[in-house]
């Protein structure tokens, strides 16, 4: 085969790869969230578009490095998921399902709309150095920003693992995944259990605006393309499956690279819009799933 | 899905089927032209809304299916007339450019069989994976829109010089805003034929409980069908008057997810278990966004985010079920 050819389809795998890994953390905390409360976040993009606008507030007001705001945002967006799920989604009481998605989709509007008061239309970018730079591996060209951002990724589901099966709260979030009120009989306080998930949802979506923040203008309606990219993970990888999520998140990636340098760019984002029609109509319950239930 | 209890409820339908309400509301909106001669542009704008909102409302309050893709539905409407009324743009075998009015019409069966090929697809799917798959398709459609040379790509298109209707002028807004009347007035009456017929308590019976539905010998996925089917030519109907009024439009205006988000979300403030509430909830809302679109200037969307986790948190049957007790007291049901 043609070594220029073969350079250029690992140059687009690993740009894939790596684009996938920042939608896997997208859709780590969507399925998370799923997972626990079986609520469908429409307001998901827009936390990430929250962590990039805290990261560009920063950056032009302090001059602080936008991975450094990583220390305000990733606690901000904790903070307000366990807000908004202890404090209003949780007055929705049994009216999940229809009643949540409804409910994030104003949530989403209220942040959009907000950021949009306050920042203006006009898309905003960080001005750093290394954002643009690259470095060569095997002729293969891999941005800087984008392999710290993979990287990020790893290491907060690296740590979400951690949390999830080594500790007593995460013991506790998986009883309140599997049955509420068994856990709550066993004395787990499932509201707060469920606050904390919420908080750590939103966490993740900021934590992946500020990744996002040195390769992408930052404008107050960014987060749209983002929910519904974190659609496509969670469903790719069967919805409430952590694991999955990651999986998921790197097939999109690829595949929007792949398709976007094979067959046409302009359809980059339809490639990922179709596989996620395609497991929806014929695998519900996920690429690799094998017990979900369907909704 | 656990099975629920068995337990007697007061049936859950809201009393505002009534044609005096309506009537009312088409009196109110007759007067308008009239009264408020100065604005026209809002009012053709928020009645086609009203009468989308009520197309909608059809697949969404009465079927109970959630559709986030409707601006795909208005998109073919919209696309199709235009197309069709432009000589560059018609096909040969057509012979020259197709009058507004059958243009309307073949952009409806053009709808029609989009909803077909779509509710056979995704009608399988229940709640929020059939709301997050419209999301999808629409999004698809909108790819399309923006990326091919014959729809005008991203820049969009213009609407031609359009032949008089019994002697008036499509682009007289008094014109425009009678054809907004008259779609809101048809949207209406179809509501109304829906509600007392065989097919509307049947939507309803899907509606509350799919698998009971099913029990009692009606097929959900064909009454889901045709209620999709009607909303379809409804909102393509409703998406061409749009183009006449815009004139210019492109995959922006017209096929974004927030337009689609924008119809739904005026049935389910209103209302979606009642007859008139999309009309009075696409009202509100866009006298709302008129009232603080200097204070908001493009951030007019708010005030749809604050009614929505408003009405869902306290008022889960919209602003008309606030009038009635069944509609205070009980939860959408899912």
């Amino acid at each position: 085969m043609d070594p220029v050819a073969v350079t250029a389809f690992f140059q687009t795998l690993v740009q894939g790869l790596l684009t996938g890994g920042l939608y896997a953390l997208i859709g780590t905390g969507l399925s998370l969230i799923f997972g626990v409360m079986k609520v469908i976040n429409f307001a998901h993009g827009d936390f990430l578009a929250i962590g990039m606008f805290i990261s560009l507030a920063l950056f032009k007001t302090f001059n602080i490095d936008p991975y450094l705001s990583l220390l305000v945002a990733a606690p901000a967006g904790f903070a307000l998921g366990y807000v908004l799920q202890r404090f209003v989604l949780t007055r929705l009481g049994d009216r999940l399902g229809e009643g949540s998605m409804l409910a994030t989709l104003g949530l989403g509007l209220i942040i959009s709309n907000t950021l949009l008061l306050g920042f203006g239309a006009q898309p905003q970018s960080i001005n750093v150095p290394y954002a643009s730079s690259t470095f060569s591996f095997a002729g293969v060209q891999v941005s800087i920003s984008l392999l710290i951002a993979g990287l990020g990724t790893l290491a907060v589901i690296a740590g979400l693992n951690l949390l999830l099966y080594r500790t007593e709260l995460g013991r506790a979030i998986r009883a309140t995944a599997q049955n509420p009120l068994g856990a709550e009989l066993q004395g787990v306080k499932t509201a707060n259990i469920q606050a904390i998930v919420f908080g750590l949802g939103v966490a993740f979506a900021a934590i992946a605006g500020v990744l996002l923040m040195p390769l992408l203008y930052a404008f107050p309606t960014v987060g749209e393309n983002y929910t519904t990219k974190a659609f496509i993970v969670t469903v790719l990888g069967g919805l409430g499956n952590l694991p999955g999520a990651l999986v998921g998140g790197l097939v999109l990636g690829v595949i929007e690279s792949l398709g976007a340098f094979y067959v046409n760019n302009n359809y980059r984002d339809a490639y990922g819009l179709v596989a996620f029609l395609l497991v929806l109509l014929l695998r519900p319950e996920g690429l690799f799933g094998k017990t979900v239930k369907r909704v | 899905m656990t099975a629920a209890p068995v337990t007697l409820k007061r049936p859950r339908a809201l009393t505002f089927g009534n044609l005096w309400l309506s009537a009312a509301v088409l009196a109110v909106l007759f007067l308008y032209p009239f009264v408020f001669g100065k604005t026209m542009n809002f009012g053709i704008s928020t009645v086609i809304f009203a009468g989308l909102a009520m197309s909608w409302n059809i697949l969404g309050g009465w079927a109970g299916q959630t559709s986030l893709g409707h601006a795909a539905l208005l998109g073919i409407g919209a696309y199709t007339m235009t197309l069709l009324a432009t000589p560059e743009r018609v096909p040969a075998f057509f012979g020259g450019p197709v009058a507004p009015w059958w243009g309307a019409l073949i952009g409806m069966v053009l709808a029609v069989v989009l909803a077909a090929v779509w509710g056979g697809l995704t009608f399988r799917l229940r709640g929020s994976y059939f709301t997050l798959s419209t999301i999808a398709v629409a999004l698809v459609i909108r790819l399309v829109a923006i990326n091919s040379e014959w729809t005008g790509s991203s820049e969009g298109l213009f609407m031609p010089e359009l032949p008089t209707v019994f002697g008036l002028d499509l682009f007289d807004r008094r014109t425009e805003y009678w054809l907004a009347f008259g779609f809101v007035t048809l949207t209406l009456l179809v509501t109304h034929l829906i509600r007392r017929s065989r097919l509307g308590y049947a939507l309803q019976a899907v509606r509350e409980d799919e698998d009971g539905a099913r029990a009692l010998g009606i097929d959900p996925t064909r009454m889901k069908m045709i209620a999709f089917m009607i909303s379809a030519a409804l909102t393509a109907l409703g998406g061409s008057l749009y183009a006449i009024y815009l004139q210019a439009f492109e995959p922006h205006t017209l096929l974004e997810l927030p337009i689609s988000v924008q119809i739904a979300l005026m049935a389910i403030i209103g209302g979606r278990t009642s007859i008139q509430g999309p009309l009075i909830g696409a009202v509100l809302l866009a006298t709302f966004g008129e009232m603080f679109r200097n204070v908001f200037s493009n951030a007019n969307l708010l005030i749809y985010g604050v009614l929505i986790l408003l009405v869902t948190l306290f008022a889960p049957n919209g602003i008309m079920g606030l009038f009635s007790r069944e509609g205070r007291k009980l939860g959408t049901a899912r």
